[in-house]
Order: structure tokens, then C-alpha cells, then sequence
């Protein structure tokens, strides 16, 4: 175990060596760009008399014309910022592989044909693949796609799946999910609302201890309260600024469950507790209704330099919106991202949430959420017993579900790629962060310092940003998926 | 599980091994021509291999090209440049005079120069080449030491802000990453499968030259 660490160390420690040294030279096109006087022969300006598209045997034109911007009549000059815009507008979309726009002369002096040429590409992404084994489930798998462009009408319809072998803890079903969900065409640039609708569906099992050490992951020390839901959500969003994005959404499911015969907790010394299975028995329904606020300056997506992300949420559940559950949950989550003198980059993580009333277990803050190293759920379904390895010696390990949830992680990211070939760029990253649980129950009965459960998490990889996608590569992943 | 950490192990080291090779074919090797133009150091490069041939044809698009070439002078041995020198260059073709003008601008609005040219190729090479472009003063640098240059030019530059905002809407297609999801931090195997590349430019060559020291004497 150690060689291997101080083998990758000393590796990434002497690429990032070199990878500084090429990036010595100037880096940033835009930097200190020198400006150019107005010059009115520089400026000809053409008044549109047609807009033509080529290269599109998918994606229609209407959609393409519109992305672009301009219209028939309008008057463009040879150096009109809507232009440059236009051709990154068409490219974010995600068909194409390059876009252009030029002009050729019209009919008449000052008149000129707009040609835009696209060069399409496929637009089916593999949003995610779900993969592991655990003490409980011999192995599950599935995965999601999205057809970006549905009918080259900028539709997105998205689907995954994922299915389990039967777990090894008493009366439990092989767990099975399945969701879909259709965008409306891409709006982040126009101002238009976004829409967007999914449905879900799944049946599987969620365990809940009922004996043993909570140490132990020994499926037989467990109970399989057997769910099935069916449900859907519908969401409207908007890009309130560069930065702001504000989306609504109403959720509703439908829930049938059926609890295990045994429902009480017996502890080493005899006692015994009823054990709370956060879902009502037989058929029941909720339904939410969530705000979230949405606050990104990273300087990149996938491979932030420098930034902030914040985001911030609010869902409630009551019986006006016909649910059988009554909740408000509140999560605020921030990433800030410091960059160093060294070119590496410092990021600290925050999440914190909060749950008041009675929600279902799949909404509370699961503990495979929070650690690296735990497995986290596919499609809502959770497939382990692991409890958290309780590296601060608290009472983590008896904590799955919580109302109250609290992390802080900081990492450091060097950058080991830049620019070269088919992988973009690439980062590698040590994060160590601590996590805390607890419940309003715990916190009222309880002194606070067995109220609250915390332990540590952390993660060693690779993020690399591809032609073909954008993949981590962890020591997290890996043993998050694996029984550890 | 150790078993599993050292694969995993070797297989990271395999992947930066070969990042380390990709790497290193960046920045090519290229000829500078190096010159005291009275007590500035000047230096003349060409690049117009910065063009291919599609982006020649585009020259004739109606819409400008811009061309941004930024040279840096480094010490041997050193990462941090000492002198820094911009050159913007941009083509225009109007459709209706059939003329094919070049605008040069070296910093200051006032410096710039402007020429009209017959072809597309005499318009890739005026804003690719640097002749006699002053870059340092001479009297700032230590005569003992070597230098480099290390020279990047960049085809229709483009804002960092708009780059950023387009990387956004390609790694996030509804505009927001819901919070509380199951989503974890550490995220998944795979993200995305279609990654289109969006640069800070239309394309870029970077070069660096032979290692120099500085000319003597003065020159008119």
C-alpha cells in the first residue's frame, strides 16, 4: 500500500514539473490585447437579404437560425461581436463538431447572403456508469444516456437504468430502476424558460439493522423493507444573469412499501428499540415543490482555476400537493477554488443541510452521500450494509439516514495536462474533508457530542477532461464500489 | 484491496507517462531572427503555419480575422518572462471593393498600420511575421546572460468569460446541477460522453526559440 503512494506521488509531483515549465510561456489569448482604432474601412456593413444553411442533414434549420441570432434585414459588420458569439453558441450546443459563418455578396451594392456551415456530429452521451459489488449485493450495473438532439430538434431525452442481483439480506428483492427525462431545447444563452420532465420507477430493497455490532456489514444483521416507486418531476428554469440560474420544480411519486415482519432493533445487551423505516407501509404519495438558486463563477466547469459555485435549495413536502409526507428541506452547498503562485489550485467544499418533518428515508442525507469511500446510490436505489469506517471513533457507524448534515473538504489540485491531443487537460487531486450527522431527536435527547456522529473522507485521482468525456479516476471510486 | 490499490497505482502512473509524451510536441523549436534596434531588442518570426488551408479560404468570408501573437523573453534556466510584447493583427475582405485590407497594432491605438494586400496569402503572412519587433529594452537585461523566446499566437482570440460560459452549458445542459442530489462530490466513472472542444481560440501555435544572447553594439 505505501509503495504505490509514494510511486504516484513522485510521479505526479515530476509531471507537474514539466507541465509548468510549458506552460511558462504565454498563456491566455485575451490577456493585454492590444486595441485597434475605429477605422471605418475596416467596418463594411452589409444588410442581410437571405440566411442559408449547410451541412445539416439532422439538426433543422429553423433551430440553427435561431441560435444564431440574426435575421433577414439586419445590418452586420465585418467585426460584429454577434458573430463570434453566434459560432460559440452553435457549437455549445453539442452537434456540431465546427461551425462557421461567412458572407457572400447579394444582389445589390450593400447587400449580402449569410451562409452558415455546421459540421454535425453524434449526440448520444453517456451520462454515467453504475457499477460496484458490496457485502450485501453481489454486484450491480447499469447505465444512463441522453440523446441531445432528438429529431435534430434540439429535444434532449435522457435514460438510464440499473439493476442488482438478489441482496443476501433477508426478504429483500433485486433491486431494479429505471428513469427518464426530456429537456426542451437549450436556453441558456436565448433567456427562454427551460423546461424540463422526468418520470422514475424502481423497486428494491433499503436496509435497516435490526442485530450486530454497527460496525458490521453482515447482511444478516439487517432487515429489507421492499419499496416500489413511481413518479415524475417537472421543472422550469431560467439564466437570470451570467452567472444567477433559477429553477422550479414540482415533484409527486408514488410509493408502495412493505416492511419486514421483524421491526425492532435488538442491542448485545438485550434491549431492543423499534426501528425506524422513514417510509409509511403500504401505498402512500408525495409530493414537492423546490426552488433552487443557482450561483457559478468558476472559471471552468470541469477543471476550475478560480471561482465560486453556490448553490442553494429549498423543497416541501405537505398534503396541498397531496403528499402523505409532511417536510421542508433546505441543502446550501458552495465550491471556492483559490489558484497559487505554483499554478495548483486549492479548493474548499462546503455542504450543509437540513431537514424539519417526516421525510422518506431516499430524502434524508445518506451517509454513502457525504464519504468517498462508502458507495453512493444509483437511481435512489442503494445497494450496501457498509457503514462509515468511523476513523474519529464516534457513533458514525450507526448513522445511514440523517435530517442534519454537514461536510467540509479541501483539496488541492495540480494540473498535469494541458491542451495536448485527444486529452484536454487533466488534474490531479488529494482531498481530505470530515463529515457530520445527526437528527433533531439526538440533538434534543442527547449531549451534543453524542448527538453528534462525524468521520473523516477523503480521495486521491485523476480528473481528466477528453474529446470523449470527462472522467475521474479515484482511489475514492474505486473502494466506494468495492466492499472496503 | 492492495491488490486493487496497485494496479490501480500502475495504471495512474501509465496514464501520466503518457500525458509526459503528448506533452513535450507543444511548443516547437523555431529560428528567431534577433536584433538591436537601438537600445530595443527586436526580434522577426514568422508563423504562418498558424493558418491551414480552410482558414486561408475563410479569409475571403467578409467577416475579420484577428490574429493575436504574444512574445516573451525569458532567462535560461527561468519560468517567469522579463519583457512581454503583444502584436494584434486583423484581416478584412469586403465583399463589394474586393479588397483585402490588414490592420496592425502593436499596443497603442495610435501605433497601428494599416495595408491593403492582393492576395490571402500576402494577408496570412503580414499577420503572422514579425519584423524587427521591439520587445525589451536592452539596457534593462543582464548583457551576460542567455535568453529564449517563447512566442504564442492565437487565430480569433476569444474572451475568457464567453469561453467560460459555453464550457458551462456543454458540462451542464439544463443550466444547474440540482444540490442535495445523489450526485456526489467525487462524481461518477463518466460524466459526459461528447465534449466538443472550445478554446480560447481558433486555433494556436506556440513556439519557442534557439537560446541567444544579446547582440552587441547599436544599430540604426
Amino acid at each position: 500500500m505505501r509503495i504505490p503512494v509514494v510511486f504516484l506521488v513522485l510521479a505526479l509531483s515530476a509531471y507537474s514539473a514539466r507541465a509548468e515549465k510549458s506552460e511558462a510561456a504565454p498563456a491566455a489569448a485575451t490577456a493585454e490585447m492590444p486595441e485597434l482604432p475605429p477605422d471605418p474601412s475596416f467596418e463594411p456593413s452589409y444588410s442581410l437579404q437571405s440566411i442559408e444553411v449547410r451541412g445539416n442533414r439532422k439538426t433543422a434549420t429553423a433551430l440553427i437560425v435561431r441560435e444564431v441570432g440574426l435575421r433577414v434585414g439586419d445590418v452586420v459588420t465585418a467585426n460584429d461581436a454577434r458573430v463570434a458569439l453566434a459560432r460559440l453558441r452553435l457549437l455549445a450546443l453539442g452537434y456540431f463538431l465546427d461551425a462557421h459563418l461567412s458572407l457572400v455578396k447579394g444582389s445589390e451594392r450593400g447587400q449580402a447572403n449569410l451562409i452558415v456551415e455546421v459540421e454535425e456530429r453524434g449526440t448520444i452521451i453517456l451520462d454515467a456508469i453504475y457499477l460496484g459489488t458490496s457485502d450485501a449485493t453481489a454486484v450491480w450495473g447499469g447505465l444512463a444516456a441522453t440523446e441531445r438532439n432528438l429529431l435534430g430538434r434540439g429535444l434532449s431525452l435522457g435514460g438510464g437504468f440499473v439493476g442488482s442481483t438478489r441482496p443476501d439480506v433477508p426478504h429483500a428483492e433485486p433491486g431494479l430502476a429505471g428513469a427518464l427525462r426530456v429537456a426542451g431545447p437549450p436556453a441558456f444563452f436565448s433567456g427562454r424558460l427551460a423546461l424540463q420532465a422526468s418520470v422514475n420507477a424502481s423497486r428494491g430493497s433499503e436496509f435497516f439493522r435490526a442485530q450486530g455490532d454497527d460496525s458490521s456489514a453482515n447482511p444478516q444483521d439487517f432487515v429489507a423493507a421492499n419499496v416500489r416507486r413511481l413518479g415524475g418531476t417537472f421543472g422550469v428554469g431560467r439564466a437570470l444573469s451570467r452567472a444567477f440560474f433559477l429553477l422550479g420544480e414540482a415533484r409527486f411519486e408514488s410509493l408502495r412499501a412493505d416492511l419486514p415482519a421483524e421491526r425492532t432493533r435488538v442491542f448485545a445487551d438485550g434491549s431492543s428499540t423499534a426501528i425506524p423505516f422513514f417510509v409509511r407501509e403500504g401505498a402512500s404519495h408525495e409530493g414537492t415543490l423546490g426552488l433552487t438558486l443557482d450561483f457559478d463563477t468558476r472559471t471552468d466547469p470541469v477543471l476550475p482555476r478560480g471561482g465560486h459555485h453556490i448553490a442553494l435549495s429549498v423543497e416541501a413536502a405537505t398534503s396541498a400537493a397531496a403528499s402523505s409526507y409532511g417536510f421542508v428541506k433546505g441543502v446550501a452547498q458552495s465550491s471556492s477554488y483559490f489558484p497559487l503562485r505554483s499554478g495548483h489550485i486549492i479548493g474548499v467544499h462546503g455542504f450543509l443541510g437540513g431537514i424539519a418533518g417526516d421525510a422518506p428515508y431516499f430524502d434524508r442525507f445518506f451517509v454513502g452521500e457525504l464519504s468517498s469511500l462508502l458507495p453512493p446510490r444509483s437511481l435512489g436505489l442503494n445497494f450496501s450494509t457498509q457503514p462509515s469506517h468511523n476513523l474519529l471513533g464516534t457513533e458514525i457507524a450507526s448513522h445511514r439516514y440523517d435530517n442534519l448534515a454537514g461536510r467540509l473538504l479541501v483539496e488541492y489540485a495540480i494540473p498535469v495536462w494541458s491542451r495536448h491531443g485527444l486529452l484536454y487537460r487533466g488534474d490531479a487531486f488529494a482531498a481530505v474533508g470530515i463529515f457530520a450527522v445527526s437528527n433533531a431527536d439526538d440533538l434534543e435527547h442527547r449531549a451534543f457530542g453524542k448527538a453528534v456522529a462525524s468521520d473523516l473522507t477523503a480521495d486521491l485521482g485523476l480528473r481528466l477532461d477528453t474529446i470523449i468525456g470527462i472522467f475521474t479516476l479515484s482511489v475514492g471510486n474505486a473502494v466506494g464500489r468495492i466492499p472496503f | 484491496m492492495r491488490r486493487f490499490l496497485q494496479l490501480g497505482a500502475v495504471v495512474l502512473a501509465m496514464l501520466v507517462g503518457s500525458g509526459h509524451a503528448q506533452g513535450e510536441g507543444t511548443s516547437s523549436l523555431r529560428t528567431v531572427g534577433v536584433a538591436r534596434k537601438g537600445n530595443q531588442l527586436a526580434v522577426s518570426v514568422g508563423l504562418p503555419d498558424l493558418f491551414g488551408p480552410r482558414d486561408v479560404e475563410r479569409l475571403l468570408s467578409g467577416f475579420s480575422t484577428r490574429v493575436l501573437i504574444r512574445v516573451a523573453l525569458l532567462r535560461d534556466g527561468f519560468s517567469e518572462p522579463v519583457a512581454t510584447a503583444t502584436r494584434l493583427a486583423e484581416i478584412v475582405y469586403d465583399l463589394w471593393d474586393e479588397k483585402l485590407r490588414v490592420r496592425l497594432s502593436a499596443g497603442k491605438a495610435s501605433a497601428s498600420e494599416t495595408l491593403v494586400v492582393p492576395t490571402a496569402k500576402a494577408a496570412v503572412d503580414a499577420a503572422t511575421s514579425l519584423t524587427g519587433f521591439a520587445i525589451a529594452d536592452v539596457d534593462t537585461l543582464d548583457a551576460r546572460s542567455p535568453y529564449h523566446l517563447s512566442v504564442r499566437a492565437d487565430l480569433n482570440p476569444v474572451s475568457d468569460e464567453l469561453v467560460t460560459n459555453v464550457r458551462r452549458w456543454l458540462s451542464h445542459p439544463s443550466g444547474h446541477s440540482r444540490a442535495g442530489s445523489a450526485d456526489s462530490f467525487f462524481g461518477s466513472f463518466v460524466s459526459v460522453f461528447v465534449n466538443p472542444r472550445i478554446d480560447d481560440s481558433e486555433r494556436m501555435l506556440q513556439v519557442t526559440s534557439q537560446s541567444f544572447s544579446l547582440p552587441e553594439g547599436r544599430s540604426p
